[in-house]
């Protein structure tokens, strides 16, 4: 029983595998309906697919097939001309040889889909009877014929392929007249001797295929009349020779020449391997970080250069080992590709249109849980240019295009991402008609459409509800389809690029990441918090000075080159305290996602880092504006921004970025013991001194022994402190550091900070002016000096001293 | 010295089947105890993953403020609740006996800040009163409320703990 179901499961993949070739062979017959390779390679497919169904029982399927093959079978003995109603039957023949592929998919049989063929069998029956010429062409059948067995030798070394050709065989003669008799008894002997002829090859084949990739492609019999069709894209596997020579055979050869060159492994086990990855990248990180630290301490030291060999070379073979593990994960675009040409022949028959799609660069790889999310926005990518973008016959002509519209679908890497553009030569966009639609859909505001630039006006069509149709046609018209795209790539952290020129066409570039769960963040700080936005997201990072910040009804923008762009602060969005005073600059961080844009404020670039994304578990995990957490090198946790959710966190966000925060107002203080003053020395004695000469005025006091110490105090806010007293010669952390940290902090800005030191030279005086300490008391001092500079600085009313 | 050890062995042999036999003859609950403000809580053993000191851990926006934020604890990200807000008692800065409590459970797992820890803890049964009608005030987080010779204590349901609340 097992057995059988592992038979099942193969026997749908490589199906759907095949009716995928067969929708992509199918379009390109009807460009070339005399192709006889074409046709041969959608045969083949037929006849596999019959041979496997009827040994698995599926009758309903087996049935259909049969009646396919029957046509294709009259189509490439030439007695049958491929006209586009032939193909509208066929292509429907193969919808619904798909839905009974998916039904058996789901319940196991072919019976419960509830599909009813009859229809179309009648249909298949007719084309191919009403149009048989007799005259058949031994030589060619008997050549054609050739690659099956080669396929199924090659696919099916099991006994299967024997038991398919017998029930093949047979269904066969039923149909045949004398004269098809004979010839396919003489095919048949041809076939055996070819067959022969092939095992050799394929055994021949198997041992140098690896390394010798050139004449393996000689060792190959190939009586098939070699089409001279240009090759799209070589691939860079060996087959890439071949490839070349005869792209129509491609897949049949592949699977002939190296049968054992695959493995089908579990996504899971996949999945599995590159968390692991994900952990040791996390640890690479860690481990330099340490290194960095251990080579300050240690510097010169000799086992210094031993370890930085180690350490750069486990990071080395970690960033190989992620890469390789990557690649493996990696699917080939044109998985998704494929399925366009047989689109856009339904969508130009159906708009009545003539468009021609052009697919480049389908070898361009991409990890498999991003090809997967790229098919539906495609769909409508393409949809939208084939009916909103192409123009019909008509119009072209009179703007003087060719009649034929195209639609170019473009795959290539750009640095860490990958770029599909989707370009039309159609009508273009008009920023002034779509801000008029937006506004007739109430979607903008009369200001907000004055205030557009053409490329945000072009990013008008991602929004919901939006369309242009004057009514919902099969195609388009109910405004979702641009919005599921703008959806799908947000998820994928991609960016949308809008390029239109009015009466030369669009172009739609996606730029999306290549893998989802490492990925390149920009690491910002914002006072003291770290936060990781995702590289693929950053477009460029300004500094810029407070003076070049505008406030436009109460959001704060930038103009950037021709651009303005709206801020936010990020301390604002993630509700980070404000301890710091950051001065007259900020560092803007342009973050664009989809097709809008947005300028992020913060106060540091800490650098690039590779990350992992962690999920943050069921308690934590959909908080707006967050899409994880990632282990820095120093085992600390920072969050990663979720940059869709910051856009949109964005829009309720009114804070004037140049406003300083108030100050907190001061308590009211009635007593003198509601005065607090830190005193900060390292001596016992000099503490002691202090305390007495400060007690007759009743304030409280608070003892720090040295620098990090106060630092600490001051920082845990418990105690509002009115003035320090501040020893300059200490351990840990001096006066003047001390000072200098303090000042650094907005609301201890103005805190009086009173040096108390031996030493006067004027340079120390002039240093600790500097740093920003208030006054400068010098030991020894007498008590009542002490005391009226205290006072003085505390603002200690006159009456209040006990 | 053999007699101490002797001695010390048959008592542990002694607490052993005397503990046997208390588990035969009722069930038993292993608790930990631990101490928020001025109250001593328990939660079962079972459900405690590892208890850790104070480390460092990140601040986490747009949460309630008994959620701290986030710690790695060893390459995984672990939320770090504070029981003291959560029970709205007035916070207090980590000290020497500050410690996390790591629970689970199931897949659920979060990281409690605690005043102190106490001791295990073993009920029986009998000795463990469900929790009274009155005390509806902590939304069903008391499973149960404990007796021991001249003190009780609150036992928690841990998986109304690590239920997000907000």
């Amino acid at each position: 029983m097992d057995d059988l179901q592992e038979i099942l499961e193969d026997f749908l993949v490589e199906a759907f595998e095949l009716i995928e070739q067969m929708d992509q062979d199918l379009v390109e017959l009807e460009n070339n309906p005399e192709d006889l390779e074409l046709l041969n390679s959608i045969f083949r497919v037929a006849h596999t697919v019959k041979g496997s169904s009827s040994f698995l029982n599926f009758d309903i399927l087996t049935e259909l097939t049969h009646h396919m093959e029957d046509v294709l079978n009259k189509a490439r003995r030439d007695e049958l001309k491929i006209t586009p109603s032939v193909m509208d039957v066929i292509l429907e023949s193969v919808d619904m040889m798909k839905a009974l592929l998916e039904g058996i998919q789901a319940s196991g049989v072919d019976t419960e889909c509830g599909i009813e063929i009859s229809a179309i069998c009648a249909k298949l029956d007719a084309v191919s009877k009403g149009e048989s010429i007799e005259g058949i062409s031994p030589t060619e059948a008997s050549i054609s014929t050739e690659p099956v067995v080669e396929e199924e030798i090659a696919e099916e070394p099991v006994a299967e392929p024997a038991v398919e050709e017998e029930v093949d065989l047979d269904q066969n003669y039923d149909e045949m007249s004398d004269d098809d008799v004979e010839a396919e008894i003489q095919r048949l002997i041809q076939e055996k001797f070819e067959a022969k002829e092939a095992k050799k090859a394929a055994k021949a084949e198997e041992s140098p295929a690896i390394e010798t990739p050139a004449p393996v492609q000689e060792v190959t019999p190939t009586p098939e009349p070699v089409v001279e069709t240009p090759t799209p894209a070589p691939a860079p596997t060996p087959v890439a020779v071949a490839k070349k020579e005869a792209p129509k055979k491609e897949s049949a050869k592949k699977q002939a020449m190296a049968p054992e060159q695959t493995i089908r492994v579990e996504v899971k086990r996949l999945d599995h391997l590159m968390n692991l990855i994900g952990e040791l990248v996390l640890s690479k990180n860690r481990l330099l970080k340490i290194y960095d630290d251990v080579e300050e301490r240690y510097e010169g030291e000799k086992f210094l250069e031993e370890l930085n060999q180690v350490v750069s070379a486990v990071s080395l073979v970690t960033t190989d080992l992620q890469i390789a593990v990557m690649k493996t994960r990696m699917l080939p675009v044109s998985k998704v590709f494929n399925r366009f040409p047989r689109l856009v022949r339904d969508l130009s028959r159906d708009l009545n249109k003539d468009i021609d799609l052009i697919l480049s660069g389908e070898e361009t790889e991409l990890d498999k849980s991003i090809v997967e999310e790229i098919g539906d926005p495609l769909v409508h990518m393409i949809r939208n240019s084939c009916d909103h973008g192409v123009e019909n016959p008509a119009t072209r002509l009179a703007a003087g295009k060719t009649e034929k519209g195209t639609v170019n679908l473009k795959a290539y890497n750009e640095g860490n991402q990958i770029v599909i553009e989707i370009k039309d030569d159609g009508a273009g966009m008009d920023a002034d008609f779509l801000k008029m639609k937006a506004l007739e859909k109430n979607i903008i505001t009369d200001r907000e459409a004055d205030n557009m630039s053409d490329k945000e006006a072009y990013g008008l069509i991602f929004r919901p509800g939006f369309s242009t149709a004057a009514k919902v046609t099969g195609v388009s018209g109910r405004g979702v389809g641009m919005d599921v795209v703008k959806t799908n790539i947000e998820k994928l952290n991609g960016i949308i690029d809008i390029e239109s020129e009015l009466g030369r066409g669009s172009t739609f570039k996606l730029k999306i990441p290549l893998t989802l769960a490492i990925m390149q963040a920009l690491l910002v700080s914002t006072q003291e918090e770290y936060f990781a936005i995702p590289l693929s997201s950053v477009l460029e990072t300004v500094r810029v000075s407070m003076d070049e910040i505008y406030t436009i009804e109460g959001k704060n923008v930038l103009k950037l080159r021709d651009e303005v762009l709206s801020l936010v602060k990020l301390s604002d969005m993630f509700g980070v305290d404000e301890v710091f005073d950051n001065g007259e600059h900020a560092y803007v961080v342009v973050i664009g996602l989809a097709e809008s844009k947005l300028g992020i404020v913060v106060d540091g670039l800490v650098g690039q880092e590779e990350i992992v994304i962690k999920s943050m578990g069921d308690y934590l995990k959909g908080i707006e504006g967050i899409a994880g957490a990632t282990i820095r090198g120093d085992g600390g946790v920072t969050l990663i921004t979720d940059v869709a959710a910051m856009m949109h966190l964005a829009k309720d966000i009114k804070v004037d970025v140049t406003q300083q925060s108030a100050l907190s107002e001061s308590k009211q203080k009635s007593a003198p013991s509601d005065y607090n003053v830190m005193v900060v020395d390292d001596s016992k004695t000099d503490r002691t001194i202090m305390r007495k000469s400060l007690e007759p005025l009743g304030i409280t006091l608070t003892e720090a022994t040295n620098g990090v110490e106060a630092l600490n105090i001051l920082k845990s806010g418990e105690i509002a402190f009115d003035a320090m007293l501040v020893d300059i010669e200490m351990p840990q952390m001096d006066g003047y550091t001390l000072a200098s940290e303090i000042r650094k902090y907005s609301k201890y800005r103005n805190l009086p900070l009173l040096a108390v030191t031996s030493r006067t030279s004027k340079s120390d005086r002039l240093r600790g002016v500097e740093v920003g300490m208030t006054e400068y008391i010098t030991k020894p001092y007498s008590p009542d000096y002490l005391r009226g500079t205290v006072s003085k600085n505390i603002k200690l009313p006159e009456g209040a001293i006990a | 010295m053999s007699g101490q050890l002797e001695n010390v062995l048959q008592k542990q042999k002694d607490q052993m089947n005397h503990s046997y036999h208390d588990e035969k003859s009722e069930d038993i609950t292993q608790l930990v105890g631990f101490v928020i403000g001025e109250e001593e809580y328990a939660i079962p053993i079972l459900n405690i993953q590892e208890i850790i000191k104070p480390i460092t851990y990140t601040r986490v926006p747009s949460t309630p403020a008994y959620v701290l934020g986030m710690f790695n604890l060893r390459g995984n990200v672990i939320p770090l609740i504070d029981l003291r807000r959560k029970f709205h008692i007035a916070p207090k800065n980590e000290d020497a006996e500050t410690r996390y409590i790591v629970m689970k459970d199931g897949d659920n797992i979060a990281g409690f800040v605690i005043d102190k820890l106490t001791e295990a803890i073993r009920l029986k049964s009998s000795q463990i009163d469900p929790a009274p009608e009155t005390l509806k005030r902590e939304k069903g987080m008391i499973s149960g409320i404990g007796k021991r010779n001249n003190s009780i204590l609150t036992i928690l349901k841990v998986e109304e703990l690590l239920k997000r609340d907000f």
